[in-house]
């Protein structure tokens, strides 16, 4: 990442637009966290006519009657003079138009009628009513044999190519639109798996260790449905599992399945904000690394899950417990997360807690209060509904974390919590770090730092959606 | 003008005079106990310095005075002054002070703290755990007619002391953060 003109500007990316008859791949670029598309290349494709006036530093494109005006650094275009705004502003820059995505749907699709579709996360787009069946992914260790499945909703034909490291798996349908850019699973033969259309022709990457023997493609269900088996070494390629639908009562039937992810709304809490700090230190508060972290596992979802994601304060504002949780009921979220740091009489802990709402608060109320307090039961109880679930997610966050940040200890502690009493799902509070601890709270404010704990948080939250506990919501 | 300068004096001695909370109305102080109160052995539950476990149990000694409410505020005495030390840390914000406390025909113990306890606290929840159960734990330990707690702040109810921790029901005793056995669990063990 270096200092651009002032804005600051990430690795570029090949970004493909699948059109119903043709796609063109262009290169995207990133400023400022925006992902910015070049505007010339998509219109040319198009066949839009265009005047690029630089005097004026506007670019009009035409499309019959229409006309659309864009301004250099500017997020107003005008549409047949009806202007309309844009959440970011247009650039221009080395003689190049940069428009950020939204361009697309508010601009392009008003003035040609053409539909985009773009999944937060991912880099591609569709347009139109172009045909990308979905295409989904699950890695399996399976005692000798590593098995990838994927599974299409169109038949496919695939290929294979191997070296030492890598293995290339083509596929022959161009578009296709993968539910999960890249699997977790790791083991003794597969390092990772991801998906990969950067140049506009789907593929799927394999890093494998030396260990591969061979590499087997099996079709299934009319080749809707491959077994990718890589098979170890000096195992006996006959002993290898054969790849069935109807699976052997040993084989886990997840592996046929598609992995159903049930939690697809998110509201992460900020925590304090406004006149409520928090903890501080003489450089740090609180209120600030919290929107921080809470911003960037915002991005690490969406470009992980493709879920809803919402911020209870996406500001500084301050905003009471009650309101924070509300915003996850009112907008049904199968998890909560609220997000704080600690602060530790003690300056060498690294003070860092996930709490889960103690297991029977507000039961003397309800038990032994008098049918006159029963009148008055106040909203407080509501954590009950799916404290199991809390507990199971608190278990996956703890190794997790405790996997990725080595030498920090995350326990799982229960506390009478304002914040989580009256949520209605799922519902942590994570609370990393201790502000009166010099170094931990230098490595909280680090981004590299911040970008991993996103990561590691975004795993949890992503294993826990794949659990059983989460579908009790 | 003498007299105007009188009259001037007088309404600034009034307004400093005034009742706030840096300068409360004092009563006659009465002492918690009598000379003829036979002392009894507590267990006042401090922060520990390491956090785990959050609460330690320090025996101390109080006097077994007539009232409850006496006996309940020489426990809070006990928490007000402790110092810092190696292992344990103060549980209450400095100069915070006890403006009432009453306990209900329930076994309720209102506490009416200044508000101190709140604006001097540094924040955090597993601190904010440790100043509240210090008090929720003492007091029910100790006094076994006081089945719940609740705290407030500047004479009114507060959601949170520093943003966390829920302050709107009444709070019972936790030991599960403290080093210290239930005492049925301990009897049990004794048998």
């Amino acid at each position: 990442m270096f200092i651009f003109g002032g804005l600051i500007r990430a690795a570029d990316a090949n970004f493909p637009i699948y059109f119903p008859n043709s796609k063109v791949v262009v290169k995207a670029e990133t400023f400022n966290r925006v992902t910015y598309l070049p505007l010339k290349e998509i219109i040319e494709h198009m066949g839009l006519p265009y005047t690029d006036a630089l005097a004026l530093e506007t670019l009009t494109i035409r499309s019959g009657n229409n006309r659309l005006v864009v301004t250099k650094n500017s997020a107003l275009i005008s549409y047949n003079d009806q202007i309309v705004l844009l959440p970011n502003p247009i650039l221009r820059e080395d003689g190049r138009w940069l428009v950020p995505l939204e361009f697309l749907t508010t601009g392009l699709t008003r003035l040609t009628g053409t539909e985009f579709r773009y999944r937060p996360g991912t880099s591609r787009i569709f347009a139109d009513n172009v045909d990308a069946p979905e295409l989904e992914m699950n890695a399996q260790t399976l005692g000798p044999i590593t098995r990838l499945t994927i599974r299409c909703g169109a038949a496919l034909k695939l290929d294979v190519k191997r070296d030492d490291q890598r293995a290339v798996v083509s596929i022959d349908h161009a578009p296709v639109d993968p539910a999960r850019e890249r699997l977790d699973l790791r083991d003794r033969l597969l390092r990772s798996v991801a998906f990969d259309d950067s140049n506009g022709e789907p593929k799927i990457l394999l890093e494998i260790t030396r260990d591969v023997a061979d590499v087997r493609i099996t079709p299934a269900e009319n080749n809707r449905i491959f077994f990718v088996d890589l098979l170890r070494r000096g195992e006996p390629i006959t002993e290898a599992v054969p790849p069935s639908l109807d699976a052997p009562a040993t084989s886990p039937k997840p592996d046929t399945a598609p992995v159903e992810r049930r939690v697809r709304v998110i509201v992460i809490d900020p925590g304090h904000g406004g006149m409520d700090v928090g903890t501080h230190n003489a450089t740090f508060s609180e209120k600030d690394i919290t929107l921080v972290l809470a911003r960037k596992l915002r991005s690490a979802l969406q470009m992980r899950l493709g879920t809803t994601v919402l911020l209870t304060r996406d500001s500084d504002i301050a905003l009471d417990n009650e309101a924070r949780s509300a915003v996850a009921n009112n907008n049904q979220a199968n998890l909560f997360i609220s997000l704080h740091t600690g602060y530790s009489a003690n300056k060498l802990d690294s003070g860092s807690s996930i709490f889960v709402m103690t297991e029977n608060f507000g039961n003397a109320f309800t038990t032994t209060g008098t049918a006159r307090d029963q009148l008055f039961l106040p909203w407080y109880l509501g954590y009950r509904i799916h404290r199991q679930g809390s507990t199971a997610a608190a278990a996956i966050f703890q190794e997790e974390l405790s996997k990725a940040i080595p030498g920090w200890k995350f326990p799982v502690r229960t506390a009478p919590l304002a914040v989580l009493s009256s949520a209605t799902m799922p519902s942590l509070l994570l609370e990393i770090g201790n502000l009166n601890n010099a170094m931990a709270s230098q490595t909280l404010m680090d981004n590299a730092f911040q970008t991993r704990l996103a990561g590691t948080i975004a795993d949890a939250v992503q294993r826990f959606s794949e659990s059983p506990q989460a579908a009790a919501n | 003008m003498g007299f105007f300068v009188n009259i001037v004096g007088r309404v600034r001695s009034m307004v400093n005079e005034r009742e706030t909370e840096e300068n409360p109305f004092k009563p006659p102080t009465q002492p918690l106990y009598a000379p003829t109160d036979p002392p009894i052995s507590a267990k006042i539950f401090l922060p520990s310095a390491s956090g785990d476990p959050l609460l330690l149990g320090q025996d101390d000694t109080i006097f077994k005075s007539a009232e409850l409410t006496n006996r309940a505020r020489q426990i809070l005495q006990k928490l007000q002054e402790v110092p810092q030390l190696d292992a344990i840390v103060p549980p209450l914000p400095k100069d915070t002070k006890i403006q009432d406390l009453f306990i209900s025909e329930q076994g309720t113990a209102f506490i009416d703290f200044s508000n101190t306890i709140a604006t001097g606290h540094p924040g955090g929840v597993l601190n904010e755990m440790a100043t509240i159960y210090s008090i929720v734990d003492s007091l029910t330990y100790n006094i076994p007619e006081i089945k719940q707690v609740k705290i407030l702040v500047g004479g009114v109810e507060k959601e949170t002391l520093a943003g966390h921790c829920l302050l709107l029901l009444p709070l019972e005793m936790d030991l599960s953060i403290t080093n210290v056995m239930p005492r049925e669990e301990k009897t049990a063990l004794l048998k």
